[in-house]
């Protein structure tokens, strides 16, 4: 349970909608619970995710990202994971390298009847992230600017 | 003059004379000491402004997206690759370009140069024999070229263009650098913190006038992601997280296209390390994809194609 | 020959004086970071580095940011907060800054500080002491003597230095320069070293004349051929080489558009300031699609427009003060002193 004034990780889950997005759906439909600190962004594929929307995400105030798509070779556009693979080594490495927390952005494969699974995935992320502590790298660093930092719980 | 200035000339009033092309996009010598800039020829009398020197440093191919007509062009190893890789992408008809391709040995720094004389003022600088002889009003110093080349130079892989309609010059006993990626390697073994710090103060210094996205001959882009406005992904003020942002996905969209010709950091007035993060993509696309950049007319760039057996990046395994 | 309080500065005491400023002002000045010479804030005497040579930024930085906040706002219980830390700055001194860098102060004080006065800018300006450095040595990119300049001008200057050799001349070029000129660090002027400045002055603009440094036809002339000119094949490839950066404008002393970016959230904002440039496709762009300057050759000629035609013509000053940096810094080294020539020489047809 989350004790009032105690920091909680507030993760962007970029889930694909027609497996990691059900996945989630029917966790939430088997009543499996899991820490509330996933805020939830539906895309067609994970082939779809640009690296803008995990880096304005890691503005904008995001503790961590986490990106799911379907089981490479089950994609319902048959290829969009292999390239989001591609992509997500190369940007993981890159965020890696620059000095980012290892952990912070974080992918997976969750298949559309993993609900259990999808329950997991989102533990092990927020144990992650909640270990690593607040973000403080890519924040827009603007007082009275653009994140309102003093009301980040 | 030297005896590549000399082809270089000869070879672009031939096909001039002969109509082949409309324009010879080459260097002439800059106004100032230690610059070649590029040049337009488009009459076989101004093919003598065509120079060969150790200050070509702009990158021509830069010029040819959505360029039209017939045009010849003088490429460097990393201009011939950058070549290579804008065949790949259409943004070039390679009917109607000749490629006369220039052994290359490498750029000098003039930004260290002009450091390590004292900052005064050149009045002159002359190339002999592997030296370089700068003159300051009070001053003569000579100068080992080969301790003056640009870092990317340093580490370059192709001193001799991969294509080419003529290739000019002495090729043989040029050999390209066995490039083990030891800066990345350097920097990786620093601590997240360090790292991390070193970029924001390397990113501090931008002033986002955008010199290295417009010399870089892969951004062609109409709209670049950073004048999208709906939505606008990055703020456009130096804000420290803003400038971070922008080098990062300019550096993403480059990876495995970037052939490490180093415009970008040449172009930059203010000295960022704009490469830190180009030769870790290099790296990685090596290491993860078997790919180089610029080398093979028909090997896929690696963020266009994919293999069902890739390397899985670390993902979450509960 | 300016009529101002001249003095003597040993160069043992420059020390002194300058930590005189750092107690009493934001100093700004030159220093070296890495290979490049930039004019930057300064904490440190040891910071500062005098060279023969100018620095990469002009001193405009100072007065007019890149980025800067004009206002942040902030939804409270009940009321909205409004703060402009950009307002009310400390009293700054802009050390060493070349003559043709002064001058062209004036030129963003006509732009921030006419009938419409900024405040951002005026903030600044007012609160601001220029302390500039005269050339003795021009560098082969510098044509300020060709804009109506020189190597020594003490034009937009509270104080100007040149430099004798083993001491500094000083001179009063305003009230701000005199306050400052009663530091104890100065002494007497005296009869040799005024015949040593001025010698030393005259070789300087003598130098401007010689060697590689470029001639060119500026003032009534230009301006009238420009406005014939403007629809000329001439402008067609003359910046052919021209990569559509902003670091001509950017780094151009006179050189003053900017942009206005809001950036809110849900309870907070800001509006920051930027610097724009006409080089940049953007500038023009309109929301129809329509750009009345779609490429280089357009922006060019409108860059080379404003600096030797519609400045002069409108406010009477010449929009460019011969630096030269954006010759050295254009990654194409496009020479703005060539162009001028071609226009000059350019046939009436």
């Amino acid at each position: 349970m989350k004790e009032p004034g105690k920091w909680e990780p507030k993760i962007i889950a970029f889930l694909c909608n027609w497996c990691s997005y059900a996945g989630a759906d029917l966790a939430g439909i088997s009543r499996i619970q899991y820490s509330p600190s996933i805020r939830i962004i539906r895309v067609p594929c994970s082939g779809r995710i640009d690296p803008l929307f995990i880096l304005a995400s890691l503005q904008k105030g995001a503790d961590g990202v986490l990106v799911s798509g379907c089981h490479p070779g089950e994609c319902h556009y048959l290829t969009g994971n292999y390239s989001a693979r591609r992509k997500f080594a190369l940007l993981k490495n890159l965020l890696e390298h620059v000095g980012i927390e290892e952990g912070r952005v974080q992918f997976s494969w969750v298949s559309a009847s993993e609900g259990v699974r999808f329950a997991k995935v989102v533990e092990e992320v927020t144990a992650c992230i909640r270990a690593l502590g607040p973000a403080n790298k890519l924040i827009k660093k603007v007082p009275g600017g653009l994140l309102d930092v003093s009301t980040h719980p | 003059m030297s005896q590549l200035t000399h082809e270089i000339r000869e070879t672009a009033r031939g096909l001039l004379r002969d109509g082949k092309v409309q324009v010879v996009i080459g260097y002439e010598c800059g106004s100032l000491p230690l610059r070649s800039r590029p040049c337009f020829i488009r009459k076989e009398k101004d093919v003598e402004q065509l120079v060969w020197n150790s200050f070509c440093e702009p990158s021509l191919p830069r010029y040819l997206p959505k360029r039209k007509g017939s045009v010849a062009i003088i490429a460097k190893g990393c201009d011939s690759r950058a070549l290579v890789e804008l065949i790949k992408e259409n943004q070039i008809t390679r009917e109607h370009l000749t490629i006369l391709g220039v052994p290359c040995e490498g750029m000098v720094d003039r930004r260290r140069i002009e450091s390590d004389i004292g900052h005064e003022p050149i009045i002159n600088v002359e190339e002999k024999g592997g030296n370089l002889i700068v003159r300051t009003s009070n001053s003569e110093k000579t100068l080992t070229r080969k301790e003056y080349l640009y870092d990317h130079c340093m580490v370059c892989t192709h001193p001799v263009p991969v294509v080419y309609d003529v290739l000019l010059g002495q090729p043989q006993g040029l050999k390209g650098s066995n490039d083990t990626f030891s800066d990345v390697e350097d920097f990786s073994s620093l601590s997240p913190e360090k790292r991390w710090a070193f970029l924001e103060h390397e990113v501090q210094k931008c002033i986002r006038c955008y010199a290295c996205r417009n010399a870089c001959p892969m951004c062609y882009c109409p709209e670049c992601f950073v004048d999208a406005s709906r939505p606008q992904w990055v703020g456009k003020s130096t804000e420290l997280s803003d400038t971070m942002i922008f080098h990062l996905v300019r550096a993403f969209h480059l990876a495995g296209r970037c052939v490490g010709c180093g415009a970008c950091e040449q172009a930059c007035p203010m000295g960022v390390d704009i490469r830190k993060l180009n030769r870790k993509l290099q790296k990685d696309v090596t290491d993860l994809f078997h790919y180089e950049s610029g080398c093979s007319l028909e090997e896929i760039t690696p963020l266009a194609t994919f293999r069902t057996d890739d390397p899985e990046p670390c993902m979450v395994e509960p | 020959m300016s009529k101002g309080e001249t003095k003597l500065l040993q160069k043992e005491r420059l020390e002194d004086f300058l930590k005189n400023l750092l107690n009493d002002f934001d100093v700004f000045g030159p220093v070296k970071k890495g290979d490049l010479l930039f004019f930057d804030r300064i904490k440190l005497v040891d910071d500062i580095v005098l060279s023969k040579r100018n620095t990469v930024n002009s001193g405009k930085d100072a007065l007019f940011p890149q980025s800067e906040k004009l206002f942040a706002y902030r939804h409270g219980e009940k009321t909205i907060e409004i703060s402009s830390p950009s307002l009310h700055r400390k009293n700054r001194v802009l050390f060493a800054i070349r003559p043709c860098d002064a001058r062209g102060l004036l030129l963003l004080d006509n732009v921030f500080g006419g009938s419409l006065k900024d405040p951002y800018y005026c903030d600044k300006r007012e609160k601001a002491v220029i302390i500039a450095m005269a050339c003795d040595k021009p560098d082969p990119k510098c044509f300020c003597h060709a804009v109506g300049g020189g190597p020594c001008s003490a034009e937009g200057s509270d104080l100007l230095f040149l430099d004798l050799g083993d001491q500094y001349l000083v001179r009063a070029e305003s009230s701000k320069g005199k306050t400052l000129l009663k530091n104890k660090v100065f002494q007497r002027m005296n009869k040799a070293a005024r015949a040593k400045a001025d010698r030393i002055e005259k070789e300087a603009e003598q130098s401007m004349n010689n060697g590689a440094l470029k001639q060119a036809r500026i003032g009534k002339d230009l301006e009238k051929r420009l406005e014939t000119l403007f629809e000329d094949s001439i402008w067609d490839d003359i910046a052919e080489s021209c990569i559509g950066c902003g670091i001509c404008t950017y780094l151009c002393p006179t050189c003053h558009c900017f942009d206005i970016q809001d950036e809110a959230g849900q309870t907070t904002g800001e509006r920051i300031r930027i610097w724009d440039s006409c080089q940049f496709p953007l500038f023009t762009q309109q929301a129809s699609g329509i750009n009345p300057r779609p490429s280089a050759r357009e922006r060019f000629r409108q860059r080379i427009m404003h600096k030797f035609c519609y400045l002069p013509q409108n406010v009477n000053l010449s929009g460019c003060v011969g630096c030269g940096r954006c010759v050295t810094e254009c990654p194409v080294n496009l020479d703005i002193r060539e162009v001028i020539q071609k226009i000059s020489a350019r046939e009436d047809t």
